[in-house]
């Protein structure tokens, strides 16, 4: 079907040996000489003044090697988006939730790191403790950023169209409200560091990290370095999706202790640190009025959201932006409203996870929209297909979908679950549900108001050998991106997959934004691309100037030069490859095609090392009003989702039965790899939907912070998934390849709200839908009778 | 996560174990598989100066189920007892609890004397253990006793192994004919987690079709120990098995005073769910379990 | 004060010297550098830290080092044998069931184990013996087809 002749199939992972062997290394399995262990000091309260931080019988402890605090990191704010840095890499005022950071130790093993820790004195005052969103922006409440009122992160104010006046042509008008809940990125390895600050003064710090660039940045700006003399290198990364994607206290601190004892300093997470530190998904409070014709086309969204952001703000001023941009689709909406809050509170600080600020506003909304279809007498397919996007089509808030398969997602979920046959045939207590989704291809800004470039890739051809080695600052951290890179150099030069070799993750290879807002395909894959294609022309034209060829006429393709207008004599050449390769068992004979292994040494001969570097920067995009950049992307995945399920309505169980997916990711560069984020996304957004929740006691303590009370789904949770890939061919993406990785999880939460409805009748409103929630809207729904 | 420092003993015998216990007392803590232990020391909520492991000693391994009497050592795996037909055979339930505890990989390690020394509220084996009549033989150095599990669980972690004593056997009755045992349990995930109620029921019928003339039902996580639902339990004596009999019982529970010490029921309020729905949940697998084991005992 | 242990480690004798509170899991990883074993909790919840101890998959950060002495302990760099890889490795590579490779390691492990002892496992005996194992990339199918693949 396809032409291509390494991508657009499935390909084994260029990692998998290293991975299933237990070689790969991650920051943990690293070891220096000399090397140190460090410990964060973090706070017991909520809220609260610090007054005096003793820290003398812990430096005295023998083996403490230094003992940190504010004075010593000094009081630089940083963050995720300069508008709001707000953070600083220890408290020197006051503690803002429970596990803020207050010190950092370093030490000849852990233990006395960890007896260091309990010897630093803090006293503390406390302060009123702001939980929720009403108690944070209550009239009179204590201010937990000083310059915010209120304790408002950021407020948005949008409005397309006209809302009102486009309510007064509707026939049906639905409100409903939604929330979720907290959650945990829950990635199974904890954040890891290593920092070695040589005597040079040249820092290399070993991260778990999703963006080498932005910690770059960030430990020079805080510890007020040169960019040039920190070096970021991720090692294998036992994933991010999203709480990694920014710089930590971890990370800084842990340079800052290498910095002051000159020797090599590790520090890790432990898991009840990762929930403290947090960066996942926002609670969000949604409420939705919705306006419709009698003949299901959607007309007016009036949106209003206020999100629980926790004490600090990470990639909240995104998030609040992105739980009403992404409502603008995928369906045709003329007139859109959005009122969003993003509220700071006195508990850990929460960021981007994926999907970003769009799940939980897609699950209530695509939940309404069952709802509204139900009271029009219109099937649920049938009122998405009447509304939807199509390629070529611009949203209201301006996001422009250059390549958008949803009616091939949609139909294609329909046929594969069988929709016709089940939907509300099935008997009671089970039930089929859909919904439907999009996602940004890469956010169309960088999160630091700059012109630089999103990704830059380099190429250098062996000088001999016919290998080609790809250099780039992007992040593996398991989606496959390293192999999806390969996939992309060879098929752009032409040659085998075996044939590249791939490094990554360090910032001394370039820049990259790095694995986040769903990016590294699209961005870093046109670089890949492009610098592939330079290294390629530059062979080439040696080939042709040696041959008196047309260049134009050339090409390469499996490892061989191609003469599209007949072979010309290659003796010479051939001749001059062999003499100097005497002794060498596999070469070319007489009459064989010009290889590349050939031509690159030709070309090597001929000008030097051969280097073709790329580079990738969206166009301009989006509109020109408050907030535009955020939602903007050059491109746009979608998909659509039908689950069955069924449920014991004795006990509110709900066990999901079978999972069929359809995702439009433009061209899959490596098909394993887009089925397996797939069916990965679904599974974060199987427990979002069923079991996750971040629990907090009144002092603001987290009361599940470990890995058996914070349920994500086990094997025996997952039903079989149906992973359908559809490829509408994208032209702002490399080969037509646009994202997959975030996109996906967007209708799985309302996919089963909607199968639950249809299974029992019943609709919940609150996340996550636990036997105990589902059994009392069921009781609820009997007593009404 | 660190653990703390503590010395750890490793005794040959029963009688070096005891002899240990009796020296060392409150300060040690007897050690089987330690994945209940373990988890608790690494939380910092227990930090035992000394670990007496008495993994090693063999006849505290044991499996013997002579007919008439199953006797189970401390240190069986609940991975050996899940899958144990000589155990399965006679004593369904047991099994049953034992497939529902943790993961597969805990299950390796962990012990049916540890199970239930470890006292939690929502444990997996008390229940079945406690509907068959177990019996739990406690030994020191001067001697040993025999103490029922109806009287062993004293509060969340406390049992009534004192600090010279190690649990050395566990004792199981064979169920007399017409009898059927049934354990159910409700949690939010399929594997490794905590359940939110749990109960076993054992019935036994005077014949095949016959009135109920012994009964046991054991509540899990309603109450600051697994109980006996003594006031559902009187409900069924005398009575031919069927649906509206087990509605009776289970309608009985709620019917206790809230709050008393005797009551069958008191769940409370906490994070993994509401008292209102563990009542409801609890009424539910009273139902189910009694329906099952009665079902079980007509066969026979 | 330290304990001298002797166990069997990947088919290799090993002689250590361990401290009482020293579990399995740091004595494998920092120890003796096998790393391939990982520490996702530390508490027996997720099994990234899965090793097969004297025949059974187990949660090696919940075993002292000191109850391991005179064990046979098989750890994830213990399946490549002379042959090449374990059939379960390779069809892990070849199924795409391995995203992040965090937990992969306990995961082939766990598989291992069973396919040891049940050599034909239906697709629920799968889905059973990897509860234990948490994985947060993958959703689980393209693991449990990999292990299917073996048993057939």
């Amino acid at each position: 079907m396809s032409n291509f002749e390494v991508i657009n199939k499935s390909a084994p992972r260029v990692d998998g040996y290293a991975k299933a062997t237990g070689r790969a290394i991650y920051v943990d399995d690293m070891k220096m000489p000399g090397m140190l262990y460090g410990v964060m000091l973090q706070s017991p309260l909520a809220h609260a003044l610090i007054r005096n931080i003793d820290t003398s019988a812990a430096a005295r402890l023998p083996g403490v090697k230094a003992v940190v605090t504010a004075k010593e990191a000094g009081t630089v704010k940083y963050g995720v988006s300069p508008a709001r840095y707000d953070e600083t890499v220890f408290c020197y005022d006051k503690v803002r939730h429970v596990g803020d950071n207050v010190a950092a130790v370093a030490a000849v093993d852990l233990e006395t790191a960890m007896h260091a820790l309990s010897l630093i004195k803090v006293d503390y005052q406390e302060l009123p403790v702001l939980l929720t969103i009403e108690e944070a922006m209550a009239e009179g409440a204590p201010l937990i950023h000083e310059e915010y009122p209120r304790n408002v992160t950021a407020e948005v104010h949008q409005e397309f169209g006209d809302v009102q006046a486009a309510f007064k042509e509707c026939d049906l008008i639905k409100t409903t409200s939604f929330v979720n809940k907290r959650q945990d990125g829950a990635f199974i390895e904890p954040q890891s560091c290593l920092a070695h600050y040589d005597h040079f003064g040249n820092l290399t710090l070993y991260s778990s990290t999703q963006s080498v660039h932005y910690v770059q940045r960030t430990v020079a700006m805080v510890l007020g370095m040169p960019v040039g003399r920190v070096r970021v290198v991720k090692p294998y990364v036992g994933a991010g999706f999203g709480p990694k994607a920014a710089a930590n206290h971890l990370e800084l601190a842990t340079c800052l202790l290498s910095i002051r004892t000159g020797k090599p300093v590790k520090m890790i997470f432990e898991r009840e640190q990762v929930f403290m530190h947090s960066r996942g998904r926002h609670q969000f409070f949604h409420k939705f009025t919705t306006g419709v014709k009698k003949d299901g086309t959607i007309l007016a969204l009036d949106h209003e959201c206020y999100l629980n952001g926790g004490a600090y703000s990470s990639f909240g001023i995104a998030t609040v932006y992105y739980a009403g941009s992404l409502l603008g689709g995928p369906y045709r909406l003329a007139n859109m409203k959005y009122d969003g809050y993003r509220v700071y509170t006195n508990l850990p600080a929460c960021g981007a996870q994926r999907g970003h600020g769009g799940v939980a506003a897609r699950a209530g909304w695509e939940q309404q929209l069952d709802m509204i279809a139900e009271e029009l007498g219109m099937d649920p397919v049938e009122l998405r297909l009447k509304n939807m996007l199509v390629a070529g089509d611009v949203t209201c808030n301006d996001l422009n979908t250059s390549s958008f398969g949803m009616k091939e997602c949609i139909e294609a979920v329909r046929d594969g679950s069988d929709w016709k046959a089940k939907k509300s045939k099935l008997p009671r207590g089970k039930g089929i549900g859909i919904a439907c989704g999009f996602f940004v291809s890469g956010a169309g800004y960088p999160i630091y108001r700059s012109d630089t470039f999103h990704g830059t890739a380099t190429v250098k051809l062996a000088e001999d050998g016919g290998s080609a080695l790809l250099f780039s600052a992007s992040c593996e951290i398991g989606q496959g991106s390293d192999t999806t890179f390969c996939m992309i150099a060879a098929e752009a030069l032409g040659i085998p997959l075996e044939s590249v070799r791939i490094q990554s993750g360090d910032t001394d290879f370039g820049v990259d934004l790095g694995a986040y807002s769903s990016r590294q395909t699209l961005m870093t894959g046109h670089a890949v691309k492009e610098a592939a294609e330079d290294a390629k022309r530059q062979v080439l034209e040696v080939i042709s100037e040696k041959l008196n060829y047309p260049v134009q006429d050339m090409d390469i393709k499996k490892g061989f030069i191609v003469f599209k207008k007949g072979k010309p004599d290659i003796s010479y050449l051939r001749t001059n490859y062999i003499k100097e390769h005497r002794g060498w068992s596999d070469n070319p004979g007489a009459e064989g095609d010009l290889s590349f292994r050939e031509a690159s040494r030709i070309a090597f001969l001929s000008r030097g090392t051969i280097v073709g570097t790329g580079k990738y920067k969206p166009p301009e995009l989006g509109g020109k009003f408050k907030g535009a950049a955020v939602g903007t992307s050059p491109a746009y995945g979608c998909s659509a989702q039908v689950v069955e399920l069924s449920v014991d309505e004795d006990t509110g169980k709900i066990t999901i039965e079978k999972m069929t997916d359809a995702h439009d990711c433009g061209l899959a560069i490596n098909r394993t790899s887009v089925e397996a984020q797939m069916q990965g996304s679904l599974s974060m957004g199987l427990g979002e939907a069923l079991f996750e929740e971040v629990k907090f006691d009144p002092q603001g303590r987290i009361i599940n912070a470990d890995l058996a009370e914070y349920k994500i789904p086990t094997s025996l949770d997952m039903p079989p998934v149906k992973a359908i890939i559809v490829e509408s061919n994208e032209p702002a993406g490399p080969f037509g390849a646009k994202e997959v990785g975030e996109g996906a999880i967007m209708p799985t939460i309302p996919a089963i709200l909607n199968a639950l409805y249809d299974a029992v009748g019943v609709r919940v409103f609150e996340l996550p839908m636990t036997p105990e929630r589902v059994y009392n809207a069921i009781r609820e729904l009997k007593e009404k009778k | 996560m660190l653990l703390p420092r503590f010395d750890f003993h490793e005794p040959a015998t029963l009688a070096e174990a005891c002899e240990m216990m009796a020296h060392y007392g409150a300060k040690a803590k007897v050690i089987a598989g330690g994945t209940d232990l373990m988890v608790n020391m690494k939380k910092k909520l227990l930090s035992p100066e000394r670990l007496v492991s008495i993994a090693r000693i063999p006849e505290l391994k044991k499996l013997d189920s002579s007919p008439g009497m199953l006797k189970l050592g401390p240190c069986f795996t609940i991975a050996n007892i899940a899958a144990s037909e000589e155990i399965g055979k006679t004593w369904g339930a047991i099994c049953a609890g034992a497939r529902s505890l943790g993961s597969p990989l805990v299950r390796s390690r962990a012990t049916v004397g540890g199970n239930l020394g470890t006292a939690r509220p929502a444990g997996d084996m008390p229940p079945s253990l406690m509907a068959y009549g177990a019996r739990v033989v406690l030994t020191k150095k001067s001697g040993q006793r025999v103490v029922s599990l109806d009287n062993f669980f004293r509060g969340p972690g406390l049992t009534e192994i004192a600090a010279d004593e190690v649990l050395s056997e566990i004792l199981v009755d064979a169920p007399p004919p017409y009898s059927g045992c049934s354990y159910m349990n409700i949690s939010l995930r399929s594997a490794c987690d905590c359940n939110i109620v749990n109960v076993a029921s054992f019935v036994t019928l005077e014949g095949p079709g016959g009135p109920i003339k012994t009964a046991r039902i054991v509540l899990g996580c309603v109450g600051p120990t697994h109980r006996r639902a003594v006031t559902a339990e009187k409900t069924l004596i005398g009575q031919k098995p069927s649906a509206a009999l087990f509605d009776t019982a289970a309608g009985a529970i709620a019917a206790c005073v809230p709050g008393a010490e005797t009551a069958d029921c008191i769940p409370i309020d906490d994070f993994r769910g509401s008292a209102d729905y563990k009542m409801e949940m609890a009424k539910l697998l009273i139902r189910r379990t009694l329906g099952a084991a009665c079902s079980e005992a007509m066969k026979q | 004060m330290a304990k001298l242990i002797h166990l069997t480690i990947n088919d290799k004798e090993y002689d250590v010297a361990v401290a009482p509170n020293e579990t399995l899991v740091d004595m494998l990883r920092y120890r003796l550098g096998l790393t391939g074993t990982k520490k996702g909790c530390g508490l027996g919840d997720c099994g990234s830290c899965t090793v097969i101890m004297d025949g059974s998959a187990v949660n090696s950060c919940l075993v002292l080092a000191v109850q391991a002495d005179g064990s046979q302990i098989t750890t994830v760099e213990g399946l490549e044998t002379d042959e090449g890889l374990h059939p379960v490795q390779r069809a892990f590579i070849e199924h795409g069931a391995i995203q992040c490779g965090f937990c992969s390691s306990g995961m082939i492990v766990s598989a291992k184990n069973l396919l040891d002892k049940n050599p034909h496992p239906t697709e629920a005996d799968v889905r059973t013996a990897l509860s234990g194992n948490l994985c947060r990339c993958t959703g689980y199918q393209k693991i449990v087809d990999a292990v299917l693949s073996v048993g057939k």
